[in-house]
């Protein structure tokens, strides 16, 4: 028996060795939302569930998409190009992406390539629900 | 250059990454590598490594080294990188892959790269900090 989050419609835990995503449809100010969490550690060896995963959610056109990285203790390359893919296909589609609360690891990698100035970084879900 | 020796370490792996990571981060931790330069060792080890479980059809080998001036790491494998310039140009945000390697240029003081048909070895020096007079 799997608990549902109360604020939620749809939830779903994937297991994938070292990396566990999780999905909430939300909503903020009457504004609904995709959260998606990602936990653990994400690289080359997880990267096609991540990808696959991702596309299944920008396919269902959300127009903010929100990825909660507060659980990630790291993400390598392969990892970053299933986010920007993501980003590329929601900004085509007039949706929006948002990263939230990356650890160091994760922090460098986006700063490094530049990333977090192609996607937008916030310090909390709130804060990124709002804009 | 130093040398190997007793408290050194090798390491195979063939796609626990995570494991390789732990290690990379235990021992840079342990040469004295600050916080910060020892994320950026165990991204540029795990971006080498990755290029393993892409590309080569066998396991890798993972040893680590360290002096008082720096950490080594040494990773071997038996794939081949035919591009000599590989990782030396930022790919742009487009391209949806050929970031690991830059990254590793970027954020190591030293990269060497050998690669040949036999295999390729990518060895990454990451400077330690002097130790402060006195202690």
């Amino acid at each position: 028996m799997t608990a549902i989050p109360v604020e939620s419609a749809l939830w779903y835990n994937k297991g994938v060795d070292l990396l566990r995503v999780s999905v909430t449809a939300r909503e903020s100010a009457g504004e609904p939302y995709t959260l998606v969490e990602i936990i653990g550690e994400a690289d080359v060896t997880n990267t096609d569930e991540l990808r696959r995963l991702l596309d299944d959610e920008v396919s269902k056109q959300p127009r903010t998409m929100i990825i909660d990285l507060s659980g990630l203790r790291f993400m390598d390359s392969s990892a970053l190009h299933a986010l920007l893919r993501a980003n590329r296909s929601l900004d085509r589609q007039g949706g929006v992406l948002a990263l939230v609360s990356p650890q160091p690891a994760v922090a460098k990698i986006l700063r490094l390539t530049t990333a977090d100035r192609l996607i937008p970084v916030f310090a909390s879900v709130a804060d990124a629900a709002a804009g | 250059m130093p040398s190997m020796s007793a408290d050194d370490m090798s390491y195979g792996y063939t796609t626990d990454l995570a494991a390789v990571r732990a290690v990379v981060y235990r021992y840079a931790k342990k040469a004295g590598l600050p916080e910060h330069r020892a994320i950026d060792l165990v991204l540029a080890v795990s971006e080498v490594a990755a290029n393993t479980v892409r590309h080569a059809k066998s396991p890798g080998s993972l040893k680590i080294w360290y002096d008082t001036q720096e950490i080594i790491c040494q990773i071997e494998d038996e794939g081949t990188i035919h591009d000599p310039l590989a990782g030396r140009r930022k790919p742009s945000m487009d391209a949806m892959g050929g970031h690991g390697l830059w990254i590793v240029r970027q954020v190591c003081d030293d990269v060497e790269m050998r690669s040949d048909e036999t295999g390729t070895t990518i060895r990454l020096h990451m400077k330690l900090p002097r130790p402060r007079p006195g202690s």
